[in-house]
């Protein structure tokens, strides 16, 4: 859908993660993201994909292959992790918002920290990301004060405050009460609709055919399949792609 | 819960329990033959003796009729002096004295000799806990650190540390240490303390950063946050939160220790009971008392500690 330029932002080569009691976390998965596009990785639980979606900033290391995101090579022993993860927001299960801070100093915090933004500059992004999430009128609340939908929508907006290239999302939705699923869906939809490159690790089957440019199945550490979202829903060709969408539709 | 009128009746069995043992207290030392002289004790907490007076030579003393002049001639040569500041004349007129006698005295207000053995434990407290907050917190961070070898010598100094009794670490301080390094009592009392609170200060801290949630570190970090920029804007600020209770614990917990300290000759608010006891003969009355002044002190930072945390709390 929004896959316009052919720059490649993220490649991951057959990459390995072996836990150190010998256990296969991914097994040889490759996978490259153009910029532009919206990736959604979905799979049965355990299956490995927030583990492949958090090799993509570093939180998880590889004991194999070769990761390219925005043009830091990640190895095994990877180097410059600090200025890959300027380039890439990511978006956690549990929202993670710093429970002292502020929503306005949430959002500040990097771009003053990291980017050396000064204290006013940062404020007057954190306002404007506020406004596109509709949370205007929350920024003096602290995260405790703020619904689980609320949090997850401000934590949206402080890793868009880093003016990233590349969106990880895993399971944002998976820790929402389900009414409050639909207003993160949304901020995620309308990220898409501007070109943001986004990957997305989630259960909602509903965003990935509406929003994706592809859907990438996994389990067991294994990348089985990818196809654009209709071939995926409505004809799948891997057997245990079938079981899996079966249960879960 | 149990509704208000039956809590106030808890409540009154408990202040009927502790008159109970108080006055079990009283009939027990009735039967020990113990006269109690409570008049002893204000004289050693505010003490009216003021500066002596002291003869800078050998000579005679002449005292006015009204006893408000007070002046001496040397015993050999000429040499005459007056005095001016004082309130009671000790000699009489014509007294032959010698060099460093007492002459007069000036009365004045002034603190006994348990307030400025409060003074030096309170000032010695003080001083031990800024100096064990920073220990502990440089050790408490070398014990989550990435560094082997910063994580080895923060174990091993908390493991050495609570290993020991204090006594013996202020033995040691005091005289190896001590020694070498030609520190003084009161120099020696603030090491031993602050080396002894600050394993236990470690300790919590090392609690106080392992309890933030990981997702908080993973969330700073992928930010780009550094690891020093992660501690200290995001782990540190919610760490302390969690710690400010334990800690206050641990800094009444100094201040009982600091009467540890009262073996280097040094004194400390027991050291200073100790004296007044020998001097009194009345050692029940004493100790209550410097009993009551320890638990003013520690009162007064339980207080101050649950405003900070009320503050903290207020926080969200």
């Amino acid at each position: 859908m929004n896959a316009t330029t052919d720059t490649v932002l993220i490649e991951a080569r057959s990459i390995e993660k072996r836990y150190p009691n010998g256990v296969l976390g991914l097994k040889r998965a490759s996978l490259s993201v153009q910029a532009g596009e919206v990736v959604v990785i979905v799979g049965p639980s355990g299956s490995g994909k927030s583990t492949l979606l958090r090799t993509f900033n570093g939180l998880e290391s590889i004991t194999g292959g070769e990761i390219v995101v925005d043009g830091h090579v990640l190895h095994q022993r990877s180097a410059d992790l600090r200025s890959l993860r300027q380039r890439v927001g990511m978006v956690f299960q549990q929202f993670n918002l710093f429970p002292h801070l502020t929503v306005l100093e949430n959002l500040s915090l990097a771009p003053v920290k990291v980017l050396k933004l000064s204290a006013a500059a940062a404020e007057e992004r954190a306002r404007a990301l506020l406004v596109k999430v509709g949370l205007s009128d929350k920024c003096d609340c602290y995260p405790s004060q703020l619904s689980g939908g609320q949090q997850q929508r401000v934590a949206i907006a402080r890793a868009l405050a880093m003016q990233p290239a590349v969106m990880l999302f895993d399971e944002p939705t998976s820790a929402l009460d389900p009414e409050m699923v639909g207003e993160v869906l949304e901020v995620m939809k309308q990220l898409a609709t501007e070109g943001m490159t986004m990957c997305v690790v989630t259960h909602e089957m509903g965003f990935a055919r509406a929003v994706a440019d592809r859907v990438i199945f996994m389990d067991a550490g294994e990348i089985l399949c990818e196809d654009p979202p209709s071939a995926f829903f409505d004809a799948p060709k891997h057997e245990r792609l079938k079981t899996f969408l079966r249960q879960i539709l | 819960m149990p509704n208000s009128t039956s809590r106030w009746l808890w409540h009154g069995l408990a202040v009927a329990l502790l008159a109970v043992f108080g006055a079990s207290l009283y009939i027990a030392s009735k039967r020990i033959d113990y006269t109690w002289r409570w008049e002893r004790i204000p004289q050693y907490l505010i003490s009216t003796e003021g500066e002596d007076q002291k003869a800078p030579f050998d000579g005679f003393v002449a005292v006015s009729e009204d006893g408000k002049q007070l002046s001496m001639t040397a015993l050999r040569g000429s040499e005459t002096t007056s005095f001016t500041d004082f309130s009671r004349v000790l000699v009489s007129n014509g007294d032959l004295v010698f060099e460093g006698d007492v002459l007069a005295k000036k009365d004045q207000l002034g603190p006994g000799p348990l307030l400025i053995g409060l003074w030096l434990t309170l000032k010695i407290s003080a001083l031990s806990l800024v100096f064990a907050l920073m220990l502990g917190l440089v050790v408490g961070l070398g014990r989550v650190s990435k560094n082997p070898a910063a994580r080895d010598l923060a174990a091993f100094y908390v493991e050495v540390i609570r290993g020991t009794p204090l006594l013996v670490q202020i033995f040691i301080v005091y005289f190896f240490i001590g020694t070498v390094l030609q520190l003084s009592a009161f120099a020696a009392g603030v090491v031993a303390l602050s080396v002894f609170t600050g394993a236990y200060v470690a300790e919590i801290v090392r609690a106080g950063i392992e309890a933030v949630p990981k997702g908080q570190v993973e969330a700073a970090q992928s930010l780009g946050l550094s690891g020093f920029q992660t501690m200290r804007h995001v782990i540190l600020p919610q760490a302390t939160r969690r710690v400010l209770p334990p800690l206050a614990g641990q800094s009444i917990n100094l201040i009982k220790d600091s009467s540890l300290v009262s073996v280097m000759a040094l004194t400390d608010l027991t050291k200073a009971g100790r004296e007044v006891v020998s001097s009194t003969f009345s050692p029940f009355e004493v100790w209550f008392v410097v009993a009551l002044m320890y638990l003013l002190l520690t009162g007064v930072l339980s207080i101050a500690v649950r405003r900070l945390e009320k503050r903290f709390a207020a926080q969200g």
